[in-house]
């Protein structure tokens, strides 16, 4: 096990002014202001079993006033199993540089190594593979100067220990997705989001799914017409089909009951957080493009409702990580597509209200 | 009654929202205020709607000389409780046919508006309408050949031929079930764009509901608490001169009104109704651990239609298993601490503190009268009892607890709950007494007449003995010295028989609906803080059941 430094942030270039601006869309440059952010993103669902990991690792900007201050960075792991979530504070222990194939690109065949762990001993100690070539980034701008830039890499393999805080599961086998984040952007502003991936249960010899899908839908409150979203279509780890938002459209049926929605970290549950919205029992999105049809249709069975505090609201933003069965089906490029298997969605939203 | 014609299944669905909304049922009755509807269907069935006070009569013969008649076609009938349509777009000229009076025939349509769009979310009535139609393989009528169709609502969302909302709404919707599970939703709803390619709308912006299934919910609340009250019963000696006691007692189920109340509150406040499950189990185990020592007090002999615990097993035994379940409730109480944390566990003692308080003060107040021979003189000094006694514990404490349950612990917003719950569980106890006088036995679960075997000092014993003259006046209290186990049939037949003769029983009768009503406007006015969902539409039904409750 190596030693793992607590709180350790990636080097994120020097001082020097950026005359031409920020290098690409995810710039090394230093984060500027507490509003802007970083993110590295882990979501995975076992093979076998109903296992299911979400785990962010978080670095946010400096106030003004405490410029030359490092970036505050937090990690959050939350673990699901049989209905049940357990879960890290915001303070987990990680790995560093922590796993990601953008910053640091290695061949598909090359497993490394991701360790996330709490003192209270809920952990994940993983061996994570590429199957998959990531999605061209997306950006979502939003109010004056806000936005959102991500970039999504699925088919990702995991295989490792998992454990829960009194238990341990070996050798659990799963595969999910990856993400790395950069904006700037408030909560109030932002407004929610609706974001998710699924892979099809069926793999060839190195794991690589046949078929997955990742959708994002982010409503920023203004300016009009903000609004954003996509649905991404993998097949055997490329990406063949990007239906933009025109081609989208996104509908949900009634609520989950709020007994299977499981407040985490346990502080924000203990410090009695304001209620969350109704998470919908039901999503489906269905994408058109020419001739090309697909269809996600996404039942809420499990929930873990993130509370996230935010920085210029009362109001805390959630980030509802939802686990469920899901069917994806349709034809594109002529191909007919068609699987059951389990997907994460996140519902987030929440911090506008005051 | 078998469902084989339209009258009969508009009877059934009027008969099931007042069961299980009575809000809902109450003010269709309001709207229709006295207005009698002839109601002629389809298929040639006729039914009859009217109101009397809260309560909505709905029967499937003719009314002769209505003031409104309304024609419904196969197609319009279907459209009252179809959740995919929107009637305003659908009915056609001619299919929906209302005649009378213009100020009764829009009082007829306020009506349907209530019943129809309202209600027809309620799980209930969309299994009662599926299965009629799935029996009758009734479809719609097609358009009369020269009917004028309305334009095209601008609201509904366009037909894209491939839209997510159409696959929930049309291609694969939900089955509708019908068992209820605690917190479930008891409201279909449909499906809802959040984006439809050009238009957004969020998530969290659900549109509220602002009723529930009264019914489906106390079933599944009373069915969680007894579950929970048995968990925390301990499976050790001494079982039989103790345990087995207290076990057996819970099981004498009464309404889950205060079980309901508890974890609805909660969930309207947005917490999360199995946080609210064990401080509702502890309610009940100290509500039990009263009424062994009440009826040890009042010298009661039945409770819930069974022997009362000190018939059965003697005083000394029934004192102690009383004071079982009010330790065994403590304990529940405490043991919320690894749950719910500190400061909510904290809220809750002293929330259960204060009720106790209030209830032994009640309980003191009554048996000093009784022991002293005192029947108040105004009705006002039976409230301030009355709360005291039954009050804090059946209403106003699980509503305060439950809030604490979802984290809220600040005095005033706790308080918000007080009025619209004293009110209401006054009235709710003035109609309890009058079951006792005049209700069945084997439905109402006491011995008739009871109370006036024990003397209890009622509504009505109070406006019988203000308005008796003094040779009456003086006989009732003759009879009232008597101990209860000198009293005879004939004793409590002649107290019985002055109250029939004042007014006594009508007049609590009135009195119980207008502190309903009163509670009712309470409930709206001070809990207005409370977000429009599933659970405060679940305490709307129970403020309203007590306005159409059948006497």
């Amino acid at each position: 096990m190596p030693a793992i430094p607590s709180g350790t942030v990636e080097q994120t270039g020097g001082a020097a002014p950026l005359l031409l601006g920020p290098r690409g869309p995810f710039p090394r440059a230093q984060l500027q202001g507490v509003l802007e952010r970083r993110w590295l993103h882990y979501a995975f669902l076992g093979r076998h079993g109903d296992y299911g990991m979400v785990a962010n690792i978080a670095w946010l900007g400096s106030p003004p006033h405490h410029a030359a201050a490092r970036p505050r960075n937090t990690a959050i792991l939350l673990l699901h199993r049989g209905g049940e979530w357990c879960a890290t504070q915001y303070s987990a222990e990680y790995t560093s540089p922590a796993w990601s194939a953008f910053r640091q690109p290695h061949p598909f065949d090359e497993p490394r190594r991701l360790v996330i762990r709490a003192p209270a001993g809920v952990a994940v100690d993983l061996n994570l593979s590429r199957t998959s070539r990531p999605c061209t980034s997306q950006c979502a701008p939003f109010a004056e100067g806000h936005h959102l830039r991500w970039q999504s890499e699925t088919g990702v393999v995991a295989r490792g220990r998992w454990s829960f805080g009194g238990d341990t599961a070996d050798d659990v086998e799963a595969i999910g997705y990856h993400e790395r984040v950069r904006g700037y952007w408030g909560w109030p502003e932002l407004g929610g989001w609706v974001f998710g991936f699924a892979n099809s249960v069926e793999s060839d010899a190195e794991g690589r799914p046949d078929t997955a899908v990742v959708f994002t839908l982010i409503q920023p409150e203004r300016p009009a017409g903000a609004t954003t979203g996509s649905v991404m279509l993998w097949r055997r780890g490329r990406m063949r089909r990007h239906f933009p938002r025109r081609n989208i459209t996104v509908a949900v049926r009634g609520c989950m009951n709020r007994n299977r929605v499981t407040p985490v970290p346990w502080l924000a549950s203990l410090l009695s957080v304001d209620p969350a919205g109704r998470v919908p029992q039901r999503l489906a999105i269905a994408a058109r493009s020419g001739a090309d049809r697909l269809l996600i249709d996404f039942h809420c069975s499990s929930a873990a409702r993130v509370v996230v505090p935010s920085e210029t609201s009362i109001q805390p933003f959630s980030v509802h990580e939802v686990i469920g069965p899901v069917s994806v089906s349709g034809n594109v490029g002529g191909q007919a597509i068609a699987f059951e298997t389990r997907g994460i969605v996140e519902f987030a939203g929440g911090a506008h209200g005051d | 009654m078998e469902i084989d014609s339209a009258a009969r299944l508009f009877v059934a669905t009027v008969d099931e929202i007042a069961t299980r909304a009575p809000a809902i049922s109450a003010a269709a009755a309001r709207e229709l205020h006295g207005i009698r509807l002839g109601l002629h269907f389809g298929d040639g069935t006729r039914a009859g709607l009217r109101s009397e006070n809260s309560f909505l009569f709905a029967s499937p013969e003719n009314i002769e000389t209505p003031d409104v008649e309304v024609f419904f076609d196969d197609r319009s009938l279907n459209l009252l409780y179809d959740l995919e349509h929107t009637p305003v777009s659908e009915v056609w000229e001619r299919s929906l046919d209302v005649r009378g009076e213009r100020p009764q025939v829009l009082a007829a349509w306020r009506t349907f508006r209530l019943l129809s769009q309202r209600a027809s979310g309620l799980r209930a009535v969309q299994i009662l309408w599926r299965d009629y139609r799935d029996r009758t393989h009734s479809t719609w009528s097609a358009p009369p050949a020269d009917a004028m169709t309305f334009a095209a609502n601008p609201l509904t969302p366009r037909d894209t031929g491939w839209s997510a909302l159409d696959f929930l709404d049309h291609v694969q919707p939900d089955e509708i079930e019908a068992m209820p599970r605690l917190a479930a939703p008891t409201i279909v709803e449909r499906a809802r764009m959040l984006w439809d390619g050009h238009r957004s709308s969020a998530w969290t912006d659900a549109t509220p509901i602002s009723d529930s299934d009264l019914d489906a919910t106390l079933t599944a609340c009373k069915r969680a608490v007894a579950d929970e009250m048995q968990r925390l019963i301990p499976d050790r000696e001494p079982k039989a001169e103790l345990y087995d006691l207290m076990r057996s007692y819970p099981m004498r189920e009464g309404k889950g009104l205060r079980p309901m109340l508890t974890i609805a509150t909660c969930g309207a406040l947005g917490g999360r109704s199995i946080d609210a499950v064990r401080t509702a189990a502890a309610i009940e185990l100290f509500h039990n651990g009263f009424l062994v020592h009440d009826d040890i007090s009042d010298g009661s002999t039945h409770r819930r239609s069974k022997p009362t615990l000190h018939e059965a097993f003697g005083v000394g035994l029934a004192v102690n298993t009383g004071d079982g379940m009010n330790l065994l409730a403590i304990d529940a109480i405490l043991s919320n601490l690894s749950k719910l944390g500190l400061a909510r566990t904290l809220g809750l003692i002293h929330e259960i503190m204060h009720m106790c308080r209030e209830t032994v003060e009640g309980q003191a107040i009554e048996l000093g009268w009784i022991r002293d021979c005192i029947v108040p003189p105004h009705d006002e000094d039976y409230f301030v009892m009355s709360t005291k006694k039954t009050g804090w514990y059946t209403c106003i404490s699980p509503c305060r607890l439950g809030a604490v349950c979802a984290g809220e612990t600040s005095p005033e917003l706790l308080d918000r709950f007080n009025e619209a719950f004293r009110l209401i569980g006054i009235a709710f106890q003035i109609q309890d007494d009058v079951l006792n006088l005049v209700g069945d036995e084997s439905l109402y679960g006491k011995e008739q007449a009871g109370d006036l075997l024990e003397g209890k000092r009622t509504v009505m014993l109070i406006h019988a003995m203000r308005e008796a003259d003094p040779k009456l006046r003086a006989r009732l209290t003759e009879i009232l010295r008597l101990p209860r186990g000198e009293k005879s049939t004939s004793d409590t037949a002649e107290i019985l028989t002055a109250m029939q003769r004042l007014g006594s029983i009508d007049y609590a009768i009135k009195l119980a609906d207008d502190l309903a009503h009163q509670g009712v406007h309470r409930f709206e006015e001070d809990l207005r803080f409370l977000p429009e969902n599933e659970s405060k539409g679940a305490l709307r039904q129970i403020a309203n059941y007590v306005t159409t409750r059948r006497l």
